[in-house]
């Protein structure tokens, strides 16, 4: 991961330790470089002197350094810049590695609970979006169901105002067929009595107006005949 | 005013059975069918004369005022009737003459052995028919028999016989009405009759 990348290692502080090393060795030489001119002034006049009172010893000496003082530390140079960079370790080593090591503590501190708050913050980011896509997924079940409800609610809705739409229509075709069979029957019962009371009537014109006495007796003598007996009512 | 059936049995009977004896006495079986022909208008009468029917059970009458009043409208009625007609009005009985009727047609059948047919046609009878008519319904009640000849053109043709409550009604107009019910109730127009 990431977050892990930049975590620190010892190789890294060690670069770094070397990196201020160096720094400090450039600053030594540096302060070296600025003490040298004065040494050298200083060294220039005990030459000088040492030019007056010592012309033939000077060339005994060279004739003995003349091999391996070639390749020998300059004791003038060497003293120097030895005694200051002694001086500069104390001072480096009494002031200078306590307030790095203390920055390096404070930078390893920093980075280890940036770090820490962002593996928390990785955490929490991830249980939040575990929770978003089981709030996701639950509101998803959701309006599925909630499809589905208004689905078969809609289905249900349309079947029961089918059904009550046949229902009402089977009962206006029943009674309209019962309304007009009424009326038929109505209409032959009406029928039926206006021939009857017609016929009936035509009947009895008939009779009152083409019998004569004589048939009247007739029928009236049939009629006895045919009736049934007094004793049967 | 006594409500008691078995009370009101026995007034009827007791008035039927003066009428009957009185009529009997006076002019034997002619004047017995006379009053019970008599007895029949009256109630007809009654039936269709509101006012008369009123005035003669009306308590606002005094009894003497009621027996008044009959004697006076059936002055010319046998008297046999119109002195037991007069008794019911006075004692308010007049309510009962159609069961005084009945009464005396049990009277006339039980003391002369005789039933009166009351025999309705559109045109009187002969001689022959009469008879055939009368052994007929000889031979149905099984008593002497007189006929009591009524004419009424609203039967059309045929006849009615009554006896008491028994009763043939061979009419035309009867005849007719069976064919109108029947052409008017069968949808088959009566065809399958």
């Amino acid at each position: 991961m990431k977050a892990r990348a930049i975590m620190p290692n010892r190789s890294a502080h060690a670069s770094f330790g070397a990196m201020v090393i160096a720094a400090l060795s450039a600053f030594a030489t540096f302060v070296v470089s600025m003490m040298t001119p004065a040494l050298a002034f200083a060294m220039s006049a005990q030459d000088i002197a040492g030019q007056v009172v010592g012309a033939d010893a000077e060339a005994s000496t060279d004739a003995a350094t003349g091999g391996i003082g070639a390749i020998l530390p300059d004791m003038v140079e060497f003293i120097p810049m030895l005694i200051a960079f002694i001086i500069l370790w104390i001072i480096l080593a009494k002031f200078g590695w306590p307030a790095f090591n203390g920055m390096l503590e404070r930078r390893e501190n920093t980075i280890r609970e940036a770090l820490q708050k962002s593996e928390e913050a990785q955490i929490e980011s991830e249980r939040v979006l575990a929770e978003y896509q089981k709030q996701l997924a639950d509101a998803k079940a959701t309006a599925a169901k909630i499809v589905s409800d208004a689905r078969e609610s809609a289905e249900a809705v349309k079947a029961d105002i089918t059904a009550k739409a046949q229902a009402e229509a089977a009962d206006m075709i029943a009674k309209a067929k019962a309304a007009i069979e009424a009326e038929k029957r109505q209409a032959i019962t009406e029928l039926q009595a206006s021939v009857a009371d017609t016929s009936v009537a035509v009947a009895a014109r008939l009779i009152g107006q083409d019998l004569t006495d004589d048939d009247h007796r007739r029928i009236i003598e049939r009629y006895v005949a045919e009736a049934g007996s007094f004793n049967a009512n | 005013m006594p409500t008691n059936r078995l009370i009101e049995k026995e007034k009827v009977g007791t008035y039927a059975a003066a009428m009957f004896d009185a009529a009997n006495t006076a002019g034997g079986e002619q004047a017995v069918l006379e009053v019970r022909n008599q007895i029949e208008q009256v109630i007809k009468l009654m039936r269709s004369n509101m006012d008369l029917s009123t005035a003669l059970v009306n308590v606002d009458y005094t009894p003497e005022e009621r027996h008044q009043l009959v004697s006076s409208v059936f002055a010319d009625s046998n008297p046999a009737f119109r002195e037991v007609m007069a008794v019911m009005a006075e004692r308010g009985d007049a309510q009962l003459l159609p069961r005084v009727f009945e009464s005396y047609g049990d009277e006339l059948a039980e003391k002369l052995d005789t039933i009166v047919v009351d025999v309705t046609t559109v045109v009187p009878l002969d001689g022959q028919l009469r008879e055939t008519i009368k052994k007929k319904a000889e031979a149905d009640l099984g008593k002497k028999v007189v006929l009591n000849e009524k004419i009424d053109k609203s039967i059309l043709g045929g006849i009615i016989m009554s006896a008491g409550s028994k009763r043939i009604d061979a009419s035309v107009l009867s005849q007719l009405a069976h064919a109108r019910s029947v052409l008017k109730d069968r949808t088959d127009g009566g065809e399958s009759q």
